[in-house]
C-alpha cells in the first residue's frame, strides 16, 4: 500500500545541514495500525509529513495506493491528500468558525458532495466518534477531547485509504487520550483503516499492531507485535 | 459548475458571520470613510463649479451675449434687432447693455471701473442682479442722475479691508462724480449697492441707458444684448438658430465669455481633485490592503490546514476574495449612507464660499469611479495574501 525507499530529507545546507531522514525504507499493508516511535527528533513527524504529502523528500521515492506521489504536482497533490489521505494533527487544527459538522463535511464539499449527503455522512460519522450532540457546536465550545474527535471525524468523511496522526494525543489529559486512541483502534480494527500515528508515549505501545522506532533520521526497529488487548 | 466557488463561498460567509464582529464592523466603516473621501471633496468642488457656472449666467452673461459685428464698435437698431432675437424660439428675453470704462470719485478717492448702462426692466427679465440689493434700491428705466453700484466698488470705511481700490465705503444716498470717456463730468445720487458675491459684478457700476444715452449724445445704441434661452445647457444649438434667424451679429455663448475664468478655476481644482483623489485611493488601498492582510497573516497557520486537509489554494484565495468582496460591498452601502446624509445636510445649510454658497453636487461618474477603484483595491488586496500565503509551503504555514 505504502511503499517508501531511501527517503531522505535534509534542512539546511553545507555545515547547518540537518539530516532529519536519513536513508528509510518502509512498507505498510493494508489494515495496519503502526506506531511510529521515537525520541524529539528522531525524525518521526517528518516521516509523516513525507507520508502525508505535506512535504517533499530530498532524495528517494514513495509510493502510496501504486502512485508515484514524487511525480504529481501541487494541483495532484491537494487532490490525492483529500481523496486518499487523512490526517490528524496534534493540536486538532479545526476552523473555528465552523460547527463540528462543517468543519467535517469540508472536505466532501471540495469533492462535490451534496449538503444533504454531507448532513448524512456527517451525521453518520459523529456517531462513530461518539460525537452526535456535538453537531452545531463551535470548536471553542467543545473540550479538547471531543474537537480531537471532531478531527478524526474530518480525517475519515472522504473514506481515506490512510489515517495519518501526528502525536494526536499530545495535548489531552489520560483519560482524553485514552478515548482517542481505543476510537482509532477501534477505526483500525471496524473499517479496516489503514493508521500511521506518531508518538512518543510508552503507553500507547499496546494499541499498534507494529512499532517503527526511529532515532537520528533512521528506522532503528521496526517489529510487529502480538497485541494484548488494550480495551480491557 | 461552480462548486469551488460555492465551497469558497461556504467558507467566506462562515468566516464573516462568526469570525470577530468588532474587526469587521471597523473594517466596514474604514471602507465606508475612504469612500465618503474619495467623493466629498469632488462633488463639493463641482458645487463650486456649478456655483460658478450659475453666477455667470444669474449675474454677467445670460446664456447668450450678442456683440457688434466685425469692425463695429456698436449695435445700432437696437430695438429692431431685439424684436428679432425675441422672435427666434426658445429666446425668452433680451436685455440691451452699453458698457464703457468712467472714473468715479468720491471724496477724492478715484477709481476706474466699468459702467454698465442697463434697461432695468430688460435687464429684470435676464438677469437676477435686481435681486441682489443690500441697501437703496434697484435702478427704475426712467432713471437719471442716479447709479447703483456692486460692494466691492463701494468698498469700506476702513480702507484697509479693501484688496481693490474702491470708494471708500460710499453708502446710498451719497454723491459721486463719474468722468466719462468723452470728458463729460456728471453728479450721480447712489441709488443702491449690489451684493451678488460674483467679482465682477459687485466692482462694477450702473446707470440706465436713458442717462448713458444723454451723456454720449445717441439713442438706440448698445455694444452687448444679453439673451436669457428658455433652457439651459444647449447655447451652442441655440447661437447656430440665431444665425440661421439671420442675426449676423456676433453670437457668444455665457461658457465663451466666462471660458478664461472658469478655465482657470476649474482647472485648479481639477488639479487638487486629481491630488485628493489618488491620495483617497492610496489611502483606500493602503488601509484595505493592511487589514485583509492582517487577517490572512492571522489565518495563517488555518490556511496552511486547509491545504493539508486537500482544500485546494485557489478555493482558499476564492473565499478571501469573497471575504474582501462582502467588506466592500458593505463599505460601500455604509459609505452610501454615510454620504446620503452628509449631502443632504449640506444641501440645507449649504458651505459659505467667498463666491456665495456652495451645495455639493454629486455627479454619478464620481461614485461610480469611486466604487470601481474600491472595487479593483479590495479585490487586489482579497487576492494579493491570500495567494502568497498560499505559495509558501504548508509546514511553514501550518507552524506559523
Amino acid at each position: 500500500m505504502i511503499v517508501g525507499t531511501n527517503l531522505q530529507r535534509v534542512y539546511g545546507k553545507g555545515s547547518v545541514e540537518v539530516r532529519a531522514l536519513d536513508g528509510v525504507d518502509i512498507e505498510i499493508r493494508k489494515g495496519e495500525f503502526i506506531g511510529v516511535m521515537g525520541a524529539s527528533g528522531s525524525g518521526k513527524s517528518t516521516l509523516l509529513h513525507l507520508l502525508g504529502l505535506l512535504d517533499r523528500p530530498t532524495a528517494g521515492t514513495l509510493v502510496i495506493d501504486k502512485v508515484d506521489v514524487g511525480k504529481l504536482n501541487e494541483r495532484q497533490r491537494t487532490l490525492f491528500r483529500l481523496n486518499r489521505l487523512g490526517y490528524v494533527f496534534q493540536d486538532y487544527a479545526l476552523v473555528p468558525e465552523l460547527t463540528a459538522e462543517e468543519n467535517i463535511f469540508l472536505p466532501s464539499k471540495v469533492r462535490g458532495m451534496t449538503s444533504r449527503e454531507c448532513t448524512r455522512v456527517c451525521r453518520d460519522i459523529l456517531g462513530l466518534v461518539g460525537l452526535k450532540d456535538r453537531v452545531s457546536f463551535l470548536p471553542g465550545e467543545m473540550s479538547g477531547g471531543e474537537q480531537q474527535r471532531v478531527a478524526i471525524a474530518r480525517a475519515l468523511v472522504n473514506n481515506p485509504a490512510i489515517l495519518l496522526a501526528d502525536e494526536p494525543c499530545a495535548n489531552l489529559d489520560t483519560r482524553n487520550s485514552k478515548t482517542i486512541l481505543e476510537l482509532i483502534g477501534k477505526l483500525n480494527k471496524d473499517l479496516n483503516q489503514t493508521v500511521v500515528m506518531v508518538s512518543h508515549e510508552d503507553w500507547h505501545k499496546k494499541y499498534f499492531d507494529r512499532i517503527i522506532f526511529m532515532r537520528d533520521g533512521k528506522i532503528v526497529t521496526d517489529a510487529e507485535q502480538e497485541k494484548e488487548n488494550p480495551y480491557e | 459548475m461552480f462548486e469551488e466557488e460555492k465551497v469558497a463561498f461556504f467558507l467566506a460567509s462562515r468566516l464573516i458571520t462568526r469570525g470577530n464582529k468588532g474587526t469587521l464592523l471597523l473594517t466596514i466603516m474604514i471602507i465606508a470613510m475612504v469612500f465618503v473621501n474619495l467623493i466629498f471633496l469632488p462633488s463639493i468642488i463641482a458645487g463650486i463649479v456649478v456655483l460658478f457656472n450659475q453666477q455667470s449666467i444669474d449675474y454677467s452673461y445670460g446664456n447668450l451675449v450678442i456683440e457688434p459685428r466685425e469692425n463695429q464698435l456698436v449695435i445700432t437698431n437696437v430695438e429692431e434687432l431685439r424684436q428679432k432675437i425675441n422672435r427666434v424660439p426658445g429666446v425668452v428675453a433680451t436685455a440691451p447693455r452699453y458698457t464703457s470704462a468712467a472714473t468715479i470719485v468720491n471724496k477724492g478717492k478715484s477709481t476706474t471701473p466699468l459702467l454698465i448702462a442697463i434697461s432695468p426692466d430688460d435687464e429684470k427679465q435676464v438677469l437676477k442682479i435686481h435681486t441682489k440689493i443690500i441697501s437703496g434700491d434697484y435702478l427704475n428705466d426712467g432713471d437719471t442722475g442716479q447709479i447703483l453700484i456692486g460692494k466691492t466698488l463701494a468698498g469700506n470705511k476702513d480702507q484697509k479691508v479693501d484688496r481693490t481700490p474702491t470708494l471708500g465705503g460710499v453708502e446710498v444716498g451719497k454723491t459721486v462724480e463719474v468722468t466719462f470717456n468723452n470728458g463729460v463730468t456728471r453728479q450721480y445720487r447712489i441709488k443702491g449697492i449690489i451684493e451678488s458675491n460674483s467679482f465682477g459684478v459687485d466692482s462694477n457700476a450702473f446707470i440706465t441707458r436713458k442717462e448713458l444715452e444723454s451723456v454720449l449724445g445717441t439713442k438706440d445704441t448698445a455694444n452687448q444684448i444679453l439673451v436669457r434661452t428658455k433652457t439651459t445647457g444647449n447655447e451652442d444649438a441655440m447661437r447656430i438658430t440665431l444665425m440661421q434667424y439671420g442675426i449676423q451679429e456676433k453670437i457668444w455663448t455665457w461658457q465663451d465669455k466666462s471660458a478664461d475664468f472658469l478655465t482657470s478655476i476649474v482647472g485648479s481644482f481639477d488639479i487638487i481633485n486629481v491630488i485628493s483623489t489618488i491620495v483617497s485611493l492610496v489611502i483606500a488601498v493602503v488601509v484595505i490592503f493592511i487589514v485583509i492582510f492582517i487577517n490572512t497573516v492571522y489565518r495563517r497557520k488555518q490556511i496552511g490546514i486547509l491545504q493539508a486537509i486537500g482544500i485546494d489554494r485557489s478555493i482558499i484565495i476564492k473565499s478571501y476574495i469573497f471575504q474582501a468582496l462582502f467588506i466592500f460591498a458593505s463599505g460601500t452601502v455604509a459609505g452610501c449612507a454615510l454620504l446620503f446624509m452628509l449631502l443632504q445636510y449640506l444641501t440645507a445649510s449649504p458651505l459659505v464660499f467667498p463666491g456665495g454658497p456652495v451645495a455639493p453636487v454629486l455627479e454619478m461618474m464620481l461614485v461610480v469611479r469611486a466604487i470601481a477603484s474600491l472595487l479593483i483595491v479590495s479585490l487586489i488586496a482579497g487576492f494579493l495574501p491570500s495567494w502568497l500565503t498560499t505559495r509558501e509551503d504548508i509546514l511553514s504555514a501550518i507552524r506559523g
